[in-house]
């Protein structure tokens, strides 16, 4: 390792899909209060990256204008950690290729914070607020979730404006 | 090694002071992106140790491993205990695959390396937001191709367009205020919304709408003037009709027209015009009082209030008696277009025309529809009151119309087809008529249909079909 021992500020954005309209319907129609459906993404080195249906996907953050879903609704400081950008391509290159491949999108239990919950603990040791990986099950415990299940089951969220990350590409 | 002799002093972590005795074994999870393993280590190991363990079970070089525990890099040098590895976590490791990555990754790094130390150094300083560490053009290789399919969209894309819509208001009256008007400026959304699969399959759950209807504050309100609401609430089959008619206008706009022919039918019928008359002024009333509430304004145009004025009357007042004759046609066009001034029997000048579609068609009747499209029994219900009866009797001589009557969801299915035709069709009513049908106008009068009032009734009556118009101003004229 030639790097010296700098470290790397890791942030976790956080994005509200439904605009603040499960804030104000969820009661009604699930009957619990969601305050939002989030979709999270991870953000370090200067560059946002997130899961979706496409496989894991980069883009400059959002403040830059990256995905399409505009500014975070919250950003959380996960810390800092130690890994490098190098390190940090090769470990998401493989995990592109295995668990966390396009294909394996599923919006309740393999979702875009799986992931960030995932490279979260590798970068920082830090998992994501539980509330965010709380949200697939609150919603299926509900008669309207179990419903809807099947149509969003197959609804791959895939933000686009990002490259995707995968062994081939020389680290979009 | 002897006993924790890798241990400095200067631990920052949490570590027991003496992890001594000689070797207790922990079990250490490691865990790659492909899979993960157990391994047993001693607990005072070293990293370098620690990665030989590693790199046998995994099959790949030392140099080759990177450990990586609570974002920190696991050195050689350092040991398993000054970095808090205790049995049973997990430690992550990545398995730095050949040159040729990291060679393009390190022209990246190189790239970023410039500015790297400073990156990493302003990261340092506890200021981590990527806005200012963006000094460096990471240079990600192909720009971000924004034609990447916005899968988002085919799910939730007309229903997140609805939720831009005026998000602002907490309220939920509001918000449903919001979403009326943002419907009405937008008839195609209606449309694409109902296209929608989860929309559909919404739908489709009565269940679902009950629990969503009742939720509605204003639903609440009118079920407590109206028990009877609950009633048709709790109805699945009902709902599911209704559901159906609201999924699919074209259907509605069938059985729509079949039943503003049979409504106006039964105006000929001796004592049903009556009835039909109190109907509309007794439930009109409260409901359009009601709807007034909520719309605050009347959204309609001040020229479409209900027919309390004698509609202008361009064939002569010969009309009233036209109604009666053509009672036995099943043709509306005659009995409908004609337009009435007060006589004693109509103070209010309700023209059968406004009995007929027109009735359907004016503003209070549209608010009341939408009303009343929340709750179709309701109507229903209140009709079974006494001039029901008085209808039903006049129907029992009429074998034909009764049975059209008689099915048990024909005002409120009408009052649906209504309500959806208002959003489809007649949301343009919030201008004049005359702006609304403006094409169809110049059509007639270029077909010598000079008389522009009468054009604009019969185009009202017909939703702005320009065939149906010219048959009404055809049919209208005495013959």
């Amino acid at each position: 390792m030639d790097r010296h021992d700098s470290t790397f500020g890791v942030q976790l954005f956080i994005y509200d899909l439904s605009r603040g309209m499960a804030r104000q319907l969820s009661p009604i129609m699930l009957g619990k209060q969601l305050d939002g459906i989030w979709h999270t993404s991870i953000v370090i080195y200067g560059e946002e990256f997130f899961y979706g249906g496409a496989g894991i996907s980069s883009c400059p953050p959002c403040l830059q204008g990256g995905t399409m879903l505009g500014p975070p609704d919250t950003v959380v400081e996960l810390g800092n950690t130690e890994v490098t950008e190098e390190i940090f391509m090769d470990y998401l290159s493989s995990l592109g290729e295995t668990t966390y491949s396009g294909d394996k999108y599923r919006l309740f239990e393999h979702n875009c914070n799986t992931f960030t919950n995932e490279v979260a603990q590798f970068l920082t040791g830090n998992k994501i607020p539980s509330y965010i990986t709380d949200l697939p099950s609150e919603v299926l415990s509900t008669p309207f979730g179990q419903v809807l299940r099947p149509i969003l089951d197959s609804i791959h969220i895939a933000p686009p404006g990002g490259n995707v990350i995968s062994s081939q590409n020389n680290h979009s | 090694m002897a006993e924790n002799s890798g241990t400095d002093p200067a631990v920052e972590t949490n570590i027991e002071e003496n992890a001594v005795a000689s070797a207790t074994i922990i079990k250490v999870t490691v865990k790659t992106p492909k899979d993960k393993e157990e391994i047993a280590i001693a607990e005072d190991s070293s990293v370098a140790q620690f990665k030989e363990e590693i790199s046998k079970r995994f099959k790949a070089q030392q140099d080759q491993l990177v450990l990586i525990f609570a974002g920190k890099i696991l050195k050689d040098g350092d040991t398993l205990g000054q970095h808090g590895i205790k049995d049973g976590l997990t430690v992550h490791l990545v398995i730095k695959t050949a040159q040729k990555t990291s060679g393009a990754g390190s022209s990246q790094t190189s790239a970023s390396s410039g500015p790297g130390p400073s990156q990493g150094t302003t990261a340092g300083s506890a200021d981590t937001s990527p806005a200012g560490n963006l000094g460096t053009p990471l240079g990600t290789g192909p720009s971000p191709t924004p034609t990447q399919p916005p899968n988002i969209l085919a799910g939730f894309g007309d229903l997140s367009g609805l939720a831009n819509l005026g998000m602002g208001s907490a309220n939920f009256m509001e918000l449903q205020q919001q979403m009326q008007r943002q419907l009405m400026s937008n008839p195609e959304m209606l449309s694409q919304i109902m296209e929608n699969p989860l929309v559909q399959s919404m739908m489709s759950n009565p269940d679902l709408m009950r629990q969503m209807i009742v939720a509605n504050p204003q639903m609440q309100h009118l079920m407590e003037r109206n028990p009877e609401i609950s009633h048709m609430l709790n109805n699945p089959e009902l709902m599911r009709q209704t559901m159906e008619l609201a999924r699919n206008p074209a259907m509605m706009q069938e059985m729509m027209r079949n039943q503003d022919r049979a409504l106006s039918n039964l105006e000929s019928i001796p004592g049903g015009y009556n009835a039909l008359r109190r109907m509309y002024t007794d439930i009109q009333e409260p409901m359009f009082s009601a709807a007034r509430e909520q719309f605050g304004n009347n959204p309609f145009s001040p020229s479409r209030t209900e027919n309390r004025e004698p509609l202008p009357n361009p064939w002569g007042t010969t009309d009233t008696t036209a109604t009666t004759t053509t009672s036995g046609t099943a043709t509306t066009t005659s009995s409908t277009t004609s337009s009435t001034t007060p006589s004693v029997s109509n103070p209010l000048g309700i023209s059968s025309s406004s009995l007929g579609n027109g009735m359907f068609n004016s503003p209070g009747m549209q608010s009341l529809m939408q009303q009343i499209s929340e709750n179709p029994q309701l109507m229903q219900n209140m009709l079974s009151a006494p001039y029901m009866r008085t209808m039903m009797q006049s129907l029992a001589q009429n074998p034909d119309i009764a049975s059209q009557v008689a099915r048990p969801s024909f005002i409120e299915q009408q009052l649906m087809q209504q309500m959806l035709q208002m959003f489809a069709g007649g949301t343009a009513s919030t201008q004049t008529p005359e702006v609304r049908f403006q094409q169809q106008l110049e059509q007639l009068s270029s077909m010598g249909f000079i008389n522009r009032e009468a054009n604009i009734q019969a185009l009202i009556a017909t939703g702005g079909d320009i065939n149906a118009a010219i048959e009404r101003l055809l049919g209208s004229q005495p013959s």
